[in-house]
């Protein structure tokens, strides 16, 4: 389901989860192609969730079971949050747990940078 | 004879047989006697078609020039008839009638024999029918299965429902000065919210409200767990201090170590509370479940809470006490995001703003307030069952006696 905008190189991976909703019905599918993209060797991502308007419990376990399977080896950002998905970040605070950025741009600027 | 003819004379399988030509139906009827088949004579198209509806017929064979109802006619009737099971037809017809076959096709007839007809043909045509109603049967027969094994299934998941629905607290339940009023609406079977409130000390009421992340059995198991969990005597132990102060982040603290796993990703919501009611003090944990809202009189209503982490999902996280003025007189107001997620037809979602405006709208009577709101929402999903289980919990303090 996920498509790969930018990168997949090793570098910065703009990832976007091309769905209007990240739900129970396809969180976990999400968070298995995101193990794939890790496991082929991308440490530095960003889940671009501009198109997407509603994330629910099960999306949010999926994020940081993506973040779990990371660990250590690089970072995970998000980027693109508006309404109920901004508010659901808020509320479970995944905002101080992801950092956030406004656009892919900023997000792949800000890791580029810490590269 | 063969053993497969053997088995059809067991079975002894009625076949309705129609011409206007006794003769001819005679000589069909002989030779299906022969096989084992049950057979059944009618010299005209509306005699058959009674026959195979009276007999629950599942083969025919049928003449295609008859006077009256011809072979065309009655198949295409036939086809018409809703029947539990599939009518296999084979038509007899002349050498040269290539035109009327292919309009008899398109009419529902399978397959044809020529004139004259012999023995030969017949028994090839109806051995294959044979072979057919056979996997018909045994499709069947896998079906009736499929139905038992979900009907087994679906009731297991009632009793469960049940079970679970048990564990939650009475619509109205009154503790000392407060009055608990709620409900319940699980998307589909099993839900993954619980909730619950009891007298931790004269005075100190614990509550809290859970949602578990997804539906089903897998979200139901573990609201079940915390249920039993979540006693009078945990938040004694857990949310109080030494000095009986109320900490009921302790409470979740303690909850996120025992429940969250390295390798699972099994996580809740939830909202933990202990009122404090002789210094109208509202102390509270928000572990990722969406505010609540504190109801005056006179319609003021303001949301509790600022979010915190949910529970189980990441373990270094830490979880904080609040605390909020909870006068008597007020309503605490607390409902899942079920509530809140709740699309209309447009996909436009319920929302805080759309609790508010329910709270506020009017004077609400606490004890209409879940059946209000439950109701509410469904007309605002136009019909449509909701995606996610909804909870309604109303904590009424009343004026002191």
């Amino acid at each position: 389901m996920i498509k790969v905008k930018q990168g997949g190189d090793g570098q910065i991976c703009v990832v976007d989860p091309a769905t209007d909703r990240l739900t129970a019905a396809n969180a976990t599918t999400f968070k298995d192609e995101m193990w794939q993209l890790i496991d082929k060797g991308e440490y530095r991502l960003v889940v671009d969730l501009t198109g997407v308007s509603f994330v629910d419990s099960s999306a949010i376990g999926a994020l940081v079971g993506v973040l779990k399977r990371l660990g250590n080896r690089g970072e995970i950002v998000v980027c693109g949050l508006s309404g109920s998905v901004e508010k659901m970040f808020r509320i479970t605070r995944m905002d101080k747990v992801f950092p956030t950025y406004r656009d892919s741009a900023a997000a792949a600027a800000a890791l580029s940078e810490r590269l | 004879m063969s053993a497969f003819d053997h088995a059809l004379l067991q079975s002894g399988i009625k076949v309705v047989v129609v011409d206007d030509d006794r003769l001819q139906r005679a000589y069909i009827s002989a030779i299906l006697r022969k096989l084992g088949y049950e057979p059944h004579e009618a010299d005209n198209g509306d005699t058959a078609l009674r026959l195979m509806t009276d007999l629950n017929v599942q083969i025919l064979i049928c003449d295609l020039d008859m006077p009256g109802l011809d072979g065309i006619e009655l198949t295409r009737r036939i086809r018409a008839k809703q029947t539990g099971f599939y009518i296999h037809i084979l038509m007899v017809t002349g050498r040269n009638q290539r035109p009327e076959r292919e309009r008899a096709l398109e009419a529902g007839v399978d397959d044809f024999m020529a004139k004259p007809l012999d023995t030969v043909s017949l028994t090839a045509r109806i051995r294959s029918v044979r072979r057919l109603i056979e996997h018909e049967e045994i499709l069947a027969e896998r079906e009736r299965n499929l139905v038992a094994a979900k009907e087994r299934i679906e009731s297991d998941l009632r009793a469960a429902a049940d079970a679970q629905r048990r564990m939650l607290p009475d619509p109205l339940v009154q503790i000392g000065r407060c009055r608990f009023h709620s409900a319940l609406l699980a998307s589909n079977f099993l839900a993954g919210d619980m909730f619950g409130y009891f007298e931790l000390a004269p005075g100190f009421l614990g509550l809290y409200a859970i949602d578990v992340a997804g539906h089903g059995v897998h979200a139901s198991l573990m609201s079940v767990a915390l249920g039993h969990m979540l006693t009078a005597e945990l938040f004694r132990q857990r949310a109080l201090d030494a000095q009986g102060r109320p900490d009921p982040a302790a409470l979740v603290r303690f909850l996120n170590r025992h429940f969250w796993r390295s390798d699972g990703e099994e996580y809740f919501t939830m909202f933990c509370a202990v009122l404090d009611q002789g210094a109208d003090t509202l102390h509270f944990c928000q572990a990722g479940y969406p505010s609540g809202f504190m109801l005056g009189p006179g319609g003021a209503c303001h949301p509790v809470g600022r979010g915190g982490y949910p529970v189980a999902l990441m373990p270094d996280v830490d979880f904080e006490t609040d605390r909020i003025e909870f006068p008597s007189d007020h309503l605490l107001v607390l409902v899942s995001d079920g509530a809140l997620e709740a699309e209309d037809a447009a996909g436009r979602p319920f929302d805080d703003h759309g609790v508010q405006a329910f709270l506020t709208a009017t004077d609400r009577k606490a004890s209409e307030i879940p059946v209000q709101m439950r109701n509410a929402l469904l007309q605002w999903r136009g019909g449509a069952q909701l995606e996610d289980d909804l909870s309604i919990v109303v904590c009424e303090r009343m004026r002191a006696a």
